[in-house]
């Protein structure tokens, strides 16, 4: 299960890197599989619009290779740095959530002020602000994890931190970033010990706001449910998901074949991002479906059993942070999967590790190489260096 | 955990549904056939026109590929950048502000052409400028190698590959090629993908074999055009017929045009002329009244008319010669073209078996080529003949025909009395199906007629061709004028003609109209074309040459005397 690595970087205390190499072959697999997509589903868009074929793909290699090296930096920084500063990150991600806001420094796209430019790349923030919530949240849960819940003020504190991200999200707008955020919170506050009735008047507090809110534009309502039947209005707001949904239609069983796609000829926008799964549905069919579906419970159940480990060994951060990682992964995964085939409304998700896109890429790579970390951290032979670090 | 284990499932069977469940309402079957009415598209393949080609395969009407661009205005505005319009109207060869207000035009249309019809090279530039909503459409234009050589015979097509004039239009039915169609994928730029399967096979049109010789045909055209300039004629047209086939191996009109560009065009040379124009043939029309003399019975070759004193007061209207050529036979009134002798033979014979007569060499009949506008000329009846009518009848005036109709008329005569109908398309297999009109031994008296008159004793010695014998018949004819009554001073100049003599081979008319005044008479206008491009044809069609040693001087002709014959 674990597979050493030969690197010896501080000499004396460690003689190997553990890492969990199910976790990393399956994340090492979604990003074949993704430059491979992102190829084979961008050739018409960049040809036709770059009159560069490879447009996309020379970039997305680029981003390979930066994530990587992400993932290089989160596996070797100790927890500990990301745990000890982590109001300083929140602040930063706070910072950087409100700088996107400004006019002339955000840049818009379809009406979503996101991204920020630096150095010729373009970077999300709320991708960053994901990060740096729940390593927030979960060095406060593990702080205060004893007698938590007893005070409803326990939970009360950080769900006010939480508020402003959620703000700042709700203005760009980033829908699907809030509800992934939003429900992560709520899977890390399960975990701290929080009394069900405190839980559940949250649950029901926080889906009134969404009622309310709803009720309040019934225009955004009306454009939520359009995907229930985007056949309707198939040549205006459902036509990205019809032009997705006949993708999966073409796929059948085995699929077309790979670069047989029809609807990544201009006919599905944003193939190679958000809907790159809808052409992976229909070049590998219903079988490559359940493959890639596999990779992802493969990463996920990874995650959670490390949680488990840590649980065991009372590593608390540990927990939090894997449970959170693993919620905001499979989250993304799952809203992406599902705008794609039509169960849930459009929002603007990349699919993790296989999209096309730089900051997704970059940092979910960067949650991967901080959840080997601690991967490694919970391996009984570093078990005693932890444990002594610790008590120091 | 159960819930986190129930949700790939859920996944799984969600998009289970979209792919292999069978009978799911939006289901795979669904989704495809949406996917396939946006997809795939019926796409025509371009069925090009027939060639058409001259009796030995040169190309005469060709289609050429081209390459249309049109747009889809409606993209065009909304994905188009200001430079990129710059561009395409750089290319277009027209100002920004004329594309921009073109585009704003037809702003809710989705099609609209933007340049017809440019060369594949020049299209395809435009075209990698890769300017949104900028599509090319193949399509075939039609390219006339022969030019202006035959451009009202061949005439030409429309923009869409209709035939408009000439043969062109005649035959359109079988020249035009009839578009097929295919299904392909297309991408939403409207790119083929693939082609999926060939729905109608695209059927090209057929080839057309005109019946002209394209090497006469240009001897034609020269030696007539040259002709028309130098005589400052109006107009002017060429026929050459195969008497064996009566297939037309020649019809040269001027003036002419390019067919190839018809920016300029005149609608006045359009016209095939040869075939179209009504004419009265003049004096060319005298042997047939010699024919209808002889065929009476009343007269012989050696009949001598005594055509003193050089004119003849029939009713209201005096006869003239050019002078008092008293006592001549039926070969001397034909060499003088003697208006006094021929109104003396008109009067003596009966006008309705006279008028009968050139019915059967075809006048007053149509040619049946089918060609557009063709005419029937006119030979009308009288109920009674006035003495006038009867004898301006027998020299030509008082009906008319085309210039077809009068080469048809004398291959009767070439062909010994059987009259064959002409033909514009060329002949594989020929089949006699000759009609005898007259009696051979009396065409053949006026065949001989036909040669002394296009010798140095006739009218027409500017006919004469190096090594052929020749027989014709020059004319002169005036003009109506548009008040009544003929014009003094215009004319149209005629020969009618055949060679070789004794087995013809080639009847060639010759029309030039209004030759400038100084030199009108058909003997030194339009004899010396018929001289040119008859021998030109014979030597090109390989004819024994039949009188070798003639020797002739024509030049040394002294012109007055050759400018008294005529009418």
């Amino acid at each position: 299960m674990n597979m050493t690595l030969p690197l010896n970087f501080s000499g004396s205390e460690r003689s190997s890197w553990r890492i969990d190499s199910l976790l990393l072959l399956a994340v090492l697999a979604l990003m074949s599989l993704g430059l491979t997509m992102v190829a084979s589903a961008s050739f018409s868009y960049a040809e036709h619009n770059f009159n560069n074929e490879l447009y996309f793909v020379k970039r997305h290699a680029i981003y390979i290779f930066i994530a990587l090296a992400a993932m290089g930096v989160t596996f070797f920084t100790p927890p500990s740095v990301w745990s000890q500063y982590s109001r300083l990150w929140m602040l930063l991600a706070t910072l950087l959530l409100i700088i996107v806001l400004i006019p002339g420094i955000g840049r818009e796209v379809n009406g979503s002020r996101r991204w920020l430019s630096i150095a010729g790349l373009t970077l999300q923030v709320s991708e960053l602000a994901k990060v740096a919530t729940v390593v927030f949240m979960a060095s406060y849960f593990a702080n205060n994890r004893e007698g938590f819940g007893d005070n409803w003020r326990d939970w009360a504190k950080p769900l006010c931190v939480l508020m402003l991200p959620l703000i700042l999200l709700l203005m760009e707008p980033d829908f699907g970033s809030l509800v992934v955020l939003s429900c992560t919170f709520m899977a890390m506050l399960f975990l701290t010990g929080i009394k069900l009735w405190h839980y559940f008047g949250l649950v029901f507090a926080g889906s009134s706001v969404l009622a309310i809110f709803a009720e309040a534009a019934p225009y955004r309502m009306a454009r939520l449910s359009s995907f229930l039947d985007p056949w309707s209005d198939q040549f205006n707001s459902g036509y990205q998901l019809t032009q997705s949904l006949i993708a999966f239609g073409r796929g059948e069983w085995f699929g077309v074949g790979l670069g047989q796609s029809v609807q990544k000829m201009l006919y599905l926008p944003e193939a190679h991002t958000d809907f790159v799964f809808a052409i992976f549905a229909e070049e590998f069919g219903f079988i490559g479906v359940l493959c890639l579906l596999g990779l992802y419970v493969l990463l996920v159940w990874r995650i959670f059993s490390l949680s488990k480990k840590a649980v065991a060994q009372e590593y608390w951060y540990g927990v939090f942070v894997l449970i959170g990682f693993g919620c905001l992964i499979s989250g993304q995964t799952l809203i992406n999967l599902g705008v794609n085939a039509g169960f849930l409304p459009t929002k603007g998700l990349t699919l993790p590790f296989v999209s096309y896109g730089g900051s997704s890429l970059m940092v979910t790579c960067a949650m991967v190489g901080m959840m080997l970390r601690i991967g490694h951290e919970l391996h009984p032979d570093t078990q005693v260096v932890r444990r002594a670090r610790r008590g120091r | 955990m159960l819930v986190l284990a129930s949700l790939p499932l859920f996944v799984a069977v969600k998009i289970a549904q979209l792919q292999v469940m069978p009978s799911e309402e939006h289901g795979a079957e669904f989704l495809q056939t949406q996917g396939d009415a946006r997809a795939i598209r019926t796409e025509t393949i371009p069925g090009h026109r027939g060639l058409i080609t001259d009796r030995n395969g040169q190309p005469l009407a060709v289609s050429t590929p081209v390459t249309t661009l049109i747009a889809n205005p409606k993209r065009v505005n909304e994905q188009a950048q200001v430079d990129d319009l710059a561009k395409l109207a750089k290319a277009l060869n027209i100002s920004l502000v004329q594309l921009q207000s073109r585009l704003e035009r037809y702003r809710n249309k989705s099609f609209m052409y933007l340049a017809r019809q440019l060369p594949s090279i020049e299209a395809d530039r435009i075209l990698d400028l890769r300017i949104p909503g900028v599509f090319g459409r193949q399509e075939y234009k039609r390219f006339y190698p022969a030019g202006e050589v035959t451009a009202q015979l061949v005439g030409f097509t429309d923009i869409n590959d209709a035939g408009q004039e000439g043969m062109e239009l005649a035959y359109n039915a079988i020249l035009a090629g009839e578009p097929g169609a295919k299904k392909v994928v297309k991408d939403l730029a409207g790119r083929v993908i693939k082609d999926i399967s060939l729905v109608k096979p695209a059927n090209h049109g057929s080839t057309l074999r005109l019946s002209i010789d394209l090497r006469v045909q240009y001897a034609a055209y020269r030696a007539l055009k040259a002709s028309v300039q130098r005589h400052q004629a109006k107009s002017g047209s060429v026929i050459v017929l195969d008497v064996h086939t009566g297939e037309v191996l020649a019809m040269a009109n001027q003036p002419s045009f390019n067919p190839n560009d018809r920016s300029n065009l005149r609608v006045d040379s359009v016209r095939n002329r040869s075939v179209i124009d009504m004419m009265e043939p003049g004096s060319t029309a005298k042997p047939f009244t010699i024919l209808a003399a002889l065929e009476s019975g009343k007269f012989k070759p050696e009949t001598i008319i005594d055509t003193s004193p050089g004119y003849l007061k029939v009713a209201y209207k005096t006869f003239i010669d050019p002078r008092d050529y008293g006592d001549l036979d039926l070969i001397g009134i034909l060499n003088k073209s003697s208006q006094v002798g021929t109104t003396k033979l008109a009067l003596a014979l009966n006008p309705d078996n006279t008028r009968e007569l050139f019915e059967r060499m075809g006048f007053g009949e149509g040619i049946g080529s089918g060609f557009p506008g063709e005419t029937a000329g006119n030979l009308p009846a009288y109920r009674k003949w006035d003495p006038v009518t009867q004898a301006t009848y027998a020299f030509g005036y008082g009906f008319s025909a085309s210039p077809l109709q009068l080469a048809r008329a004398y291959s009767i005569l070439a062909n010994d009395g059987l009259r064959r109908e002409v033909s514009m398309t060329a002949i594989d297999e020929y089949q006699d199906e000759s009609v005898r009109v007259i009696n051979a031994d009396i065409v053949k008296t006026v065949r001989q007629m036909l040669e002394t008159a296009a010798s140095d004793q006739g009218t027409g010695r500017r006919a004469l061709i190096d090594g052929y014998s020749v027989g014709g018949k020059t004319g002169t004819a005036r003009k109506l004028k548009a008040t009544g009554g003929y014009d003094e001073n215009r004319h149209m100049s005629l020969f009618a003609g055949l060679s070789p003599i004794n087995n013809p081979r080639l009847v060639t008319v010759v029309v030039i109209d209004e030759p400038n005044e100084d030199t009108y008479a058909g003997g030194l206008v339009a004899a010396p074309v018929f001289s040119e491009v008859t021998g030109s044809a014979l030597r090109l069609l390989q004819v024994t040459p039949d009188a070798m040693s003639a020797e002739r001087n024509i030049v040394s002709l002294p012109t007055t005397l050759a400018k008294r014959g005529g009418l």
